[in-house]
């Protein structure tokens, strides 16, 4: 974060704000950039404008403070308080910490989340229509059978139990092998430390607890049963 | 029994029955006759919840099935035997199989199935064939495992739709045979046929011409 100071602030002015940083937790370590430091810092950085940047008198540069933050503490909210609470301070012209990225990351979240809950819909949408085509085509091989059943006095309970547990199962394995894939492919962003990576944008990767499995086999279960009522609807 | 009172039957504006009347008693034995299309496999299908009337009332037992529930019509089904032309088997289950559903859509399990099942194949001469497929028999054998499949559930009628339709003459005379001899033990018979010969042949049947109908 770079807390840029008015031109006109005071060294007592400036102290405070600095005793101020100081006392906040969180801060690993602070630097003061004054009208000199402050060139220096800018021709490092531009080294190509070096030519330009020597005939600018340093007395133009703006004075700041650099704080370095423990990676620990940081998050958004954190950084949003620091933020609000340097600008009402005296003596301070602008505070500037990558709001710009933080928002993109929050979209970039937002997003994610939004997407998740469409593919999750959708998902949920594939599941009952794969279990509904499944049954209707076992319904379609059996529909002779299913007419004779029904001829000699077969209730459509009778008929249609057999169907329900034959979809269950399908579900069932299905289930299984999708939570076994998504396993896979969890161990695999471990193994390659992806999870470091996304740690960065405070994006935690975490499997699924057993409440949270018991939830996706139970609506599983409930997109198979979906499935089969509203293939077998058509023919009872 | 039976009562078909001023019963009509169209498709669109074509009527296939015109105010039929017939009322059939326990025990009888009844041929339906009628050239092609006069309406016999409707007549047997109204009493089986198949089809419905379009004006007129068919009574089972007292029961008017115009007025049955959805839910009561596999227990009307399990109380009146069908035999079809093309015999309706399962080609993937045995004879035996074939016969044993009849007993286990109505929840009936175990010995009990055996034993119907093997009575009623030595009945029609088919106990020797209870394992084999329904595709291996002949057409006058899979017929007569309709038969048997039809009565296991031991139903107060046994309807039967030209049950000789696809069978030569000799065989076709096997199956009448089958069908009187469950005729005798009481069990009331309606069989449609446009088949002359049988209807000479009829003894002590009752023949309604729906053609007239």
């Amino acid at each position: 974060m770079i807390v840029f100071l008015k031109s006109g602030a005071g060294k007592k002015n400036r102290q405070n704000i600095i005793n101020f940083i100081n006392k906040i937790n969180g801060i690993k370590k602070i630097k003061y950039y004054g009208n000199k430091s402050s060139m220096e810092f800018l021709s490092k950085r531009l080294k190509n404008l070096k030519s330009v940047l020597k005939n600018i008198n340093p007395k133009v540069m703006p004075s700041f403070i650099k704080i370095h933050f423990k990676k620990s503490a940081v998050s958004a909210i954190f950084l949003s308080n620091i933020y609000l609470r340097l600008t009402s301070l005296k003596g301070i012209k602008l505070v500037y910490y990558n709001k710009m990225l933080e928002n993109k990351i929050m979209q970039f979240m937002f997003f994610t989340k939004v997407i998740g809950f469409i593919l999750f819909l959708f998902l949920l949408i594939l599941s009952v229509f794969i279990s509904y085509s499944a049954i209707k085509l076992i319904i379609l091989r059996k529909q002779n059978e299913i007419e004779i059943l029904k001829l000699i006095g077969a209730t459509d309970g009778y008929i249609r139990i057999p169907m329900f547990i034959e979809g269950e199962i399908g579900t069932v394995l299905a289930f299984l092998v999708s939570i076994s894939l998504l396993y896979s492919i969890y161990k695999i962003f471990i193994f390659y430390g992806f999870d470091g990576f996304l740690n960065f944008f405070h994006i935690k990767i975490i499997f699924l607890n057993s409440v949270q499995i018991a939830a996706v086999f139970l609506i599983a279960l409930i997109s198979g049963i979906a499935g089969t009522y509203l293939s077998s609807r058509k023919f009872f | 029994m039976i009562e078909f009172s001023h019963v009509y039957k169209n498709y669109d504006k074509n009527y296939i029955l015109r105010d039929l009347n017939f009322t059939v008693n326990k025990g009888e034995f009844i041929f339906i006759t009628g050239p092609s299309g006069a309406g016999k496999t409707t007549t047997l299908k109204m009493l089986i919840a198949m089809e419905n009337p379009t004006h007129g009332a068919v009574k089972f037992m007292g029961t008017e099935l115009n007025d049955i529930k959805k839910s009561e019509i596999p227990f009307l089904r399990r109380k009146i035997g069908f035999v079809f032309q093309d015999f309706k088997l399962l080609p993937k289950r045995t004879v035996f199989q074939n016969v044993a559903l009849g007993l286990e859509v109505s929840g009936v399990f175990g010995d009990v199935i055996t034993k119907n099942v093997s009575e009623l194949l030595k009945a029609v001469e088919l106990y020797t064939k209870k394992d084999e497929y329904p595709l291996s028999l002949s057409g006058g054998e899979q017929q007569r495992v309709a038969i048997a499949r039809a009565l296991v559930q031991n139903p107060q009628v046994l309807l039967a739709d030209e049950p000789t339709g696809n069978l030569d003459e000799e065989t076709s005379k096997i199956i009448i045979d089958i069908i009187k001899s469950f005729n005798n033990k009481g069990t009331t018979v309606m069989l449609a046929t446009h088949d002359k010969h049988l209807i000479a042949d009829t003894g002590r049947a009752r023949v309604i011409d729906i053609t007239k109908a």
